[in-house]
């Protein structure tokens, strides 16, 4: 109790003014017209007001993050409404074009799969070995075309790293939002060797591409499935596969969830967040923990919404290379121990400056990326409203 | 340490640089890189490169190379064969393929072609060649034995023989 108090004591610093908060606000907001104030982005009148919505809320999440210091919970606004909005969106899209969402075999032989992120990983060693791209789009002839998409992955990496996990991904907001609703977790012993499970999956997934020749982890295991689109149903086998989907959906983006207060597809399930996480080790931007700051209470070993955080690495100074950069340690921590971090830079020396920079970069891909989604969302729900 | 400071701080700058260029030139740039790469589709889904024509009056038959199975891949070795365009044929198809190309007719294809477009088709396919496996009544069953239309075309994959 003695040692609560003492942390208490070190209180967050006052939230910054409105004026300063705009000022900094200032190249998002700029950043969010070029990016929505295109007047051939949308054709109709709906669009100009989606775009219009969206760069408002974009803009007013990134001043709350300067005007409080907190990122978390306002990134956690945008992301689950990412991925709320991206499923209406995509589904509306595909019941307008097909009248379903389950994915009929001509579409595939016509290359009109569209391509998510999610098997750029499974297509390396087939690719590397034939040439061939196991997947059933076009290369490069529309806007969901698989160079589009590893195109927009590529950039998006360079700049965020694993952050791509929190600030892109169109997926991780459902079970972001459905983690934040219990006050309490019910289920608080979560086994850490768990965490190594994605890349058991990762593992075995990149390899049964190569050996059955097609994205295996889309074909049988992706739980989102259950929420875009799917292999129709041919045969026994494909109702299976279909059941498959669903089962991983509601058991690992909606009950675990809920219990654990944890986003448990990504932390124990997600092939693609393994492989994203090779990726930290070349980004700049990281957190670190100023030992001399941090009395190891572990408020943020709980707080961590993806298991990066363990005893150990907190001993050492580090986040786990799964990191996401959401923010959530940094938020929770009463001794502003854990901070946003260059590399190179000394540990806990101006923080801020590194957490801007961060900012900067991962709300400019957020806005671009994740925005334009999230107006292709509300266009789908003004759509049917008006 | 202070070189370590400015080598972080330098590469934290060109970040956010790289973010502000994505858009207009990162994107497109990896996209026509990846292009470039030369990289082509698995030909169990896009069904192999054309080789040939056959002009039957107002439609033709195209017929693509023989695609094989890679590794474990759960299909048999196929050739496709596309009637196009499906505004020109008739009511009812039934038409003899020379598929090789040496002057003997190595199948005979029959299908209905419903004037709706969502109709389901079925197809049977007489082989005249052991080569070929006949098909009686089939519809999309597997993308190495199939009858569907995508586009402007009737596509048939008949299956190979495994040699």
């Amino acid at each position: 109790m003695a040692t609560d108090t003492r942390i208490l004591t070190l209180a967050r610093p006052a939230p910054r003014g409105i004026l300063w908060s705009l000022f900094l606000t200032l190249p998002i907001l700029i950043w969010s017209l070029l990016m929505f104030g295109n007047p051939n982005a949308h054709a109709d009148r709906l669009g100009h007001i989606a775009g219009a919505i969206t760069a408002v809320f974009m803009v007013a999440l990134f001043f709350m993050m300067m005007r409080t210091g907190s990122t978390y919970r306002w990134r956690r606004i945008f992301f689950v409404s990412l991925g709320v909005l991206f499923p209406i969106s995509f589904i509306h899209n595909l019941v307008v074009a097909r009248g379903t969402m389950g994915i009929p075999i001509e579409e595939m032989i016509a290359g009109r799969t569209p391509f998510c992120f999610m098997p750029i990983p499974l297509l390396i060693l087939p690719a590397a070995f034939t040439r061939t791209l196991v997947f059933p789009g076009s290369i490069a002839s529309t806007s969901h075309s698989i160079a589009a998409m590893v195109g927009v992955w590529m950039a998006l990496t360079l700049v965020l790293g694993k952050g791509w996990c929190s600030y892109a991904c169109f997926f991780g907001g459902i079970e972001e939002g459905v983690a934040a609703v219990p006050a309490r977790a019910k289920i608080r012993k979560l086994d850490p060797r768990l965490r190594y499970l994605p890349w058991a999956v990762l593992l075995a997934m990149v390899l049964l591409s190569l050996a059955l020749f097609e994205p295996a982890y889309c074909m049988w295991l992706c739980p989102f499935k259950a929420v875009t689109e799917y292999v129709a149903a041919r045969n026994l086998l494909g109702l299976v596969q279909n059941v498959i989907f669903i089962l991983l959906f509601a058991g690992l983006v909606i009950v675990l969830p809920f219990l654990t207060k944890k986003r448990t597809q990504c932390s124990w399930f997600c092939p693609f967040g393994a492989f994203q996480s090779i990726f930290n080790k070349i980004s700049i931007f990281e957190m670190k923990i100023d030992k001399e700051r941090c009395k190891p209470c572990l408020l943020c070993q709980n707080a961590c919404p993806n298991l990066s955080l363990s005893k150990e690495s907190v001993a050492q100074g580090d986040t786990l290379m799964s990191c996401m950069k959401c923010g959530a340690c940094v938020d929770v921590c009463p001794r502003q121990a854990i901070v946003w971090h260059i590399k190179g830079t000394e540990i806990a020396w101006k923080p801020e400056r590194a957490r801007l920079m961060f900012l900067y970069s991962a709300w400019a891909m957020a806005v671009m990326f994740g925005g334009s989604i999230i107006a292709q969302g509300i266009y789908t729900i003004l759509h049917f409203i008006v | 340490m202070k070189l370590r400071a400015t080598l972080g701080y330098t590469a934290a700058a060109l970040t956010v640089l790289a973010a502000l260029l994505t858009p207009f030139l990162l994107m497109g740039l990896f996209s026509k890189g990846f292009v470039a790469l030369g990289f082509h589709v698995d030909e169990m889904y896009s069904g192999g490169p054309k080789v040939r024509a056959i002009p039957m009056g107002a439609y033709s038959i195209d017929v693509h190379r023989p695609v094989y199975p890679h590794m474990l891949q759960n299909e048999k070795p196929f050739v496709q064969l596309d009637w196009q365009p499906v505004s020109a044929l008739p009511q009812h198809i039934s038409d003899t393929v020379d598929i090789d190309g040496d002057g003997q007719p190595d199948i005979r294809v029959s299908f209905d072609v419903p004037r709706d477009p969502k109709a389901p088709l079925h197809v049977d396919v007489d082989s005249l060649n052991p080569r070929y496996e006949a098909m009686r009544n089939a519809g999309k069953e597997k993308y190495s034995r199939l009858i569907v239309r995508v586009d402007k075309a009737i596509l048939v994959r008949v299956s190979l023989r495994n040699p």
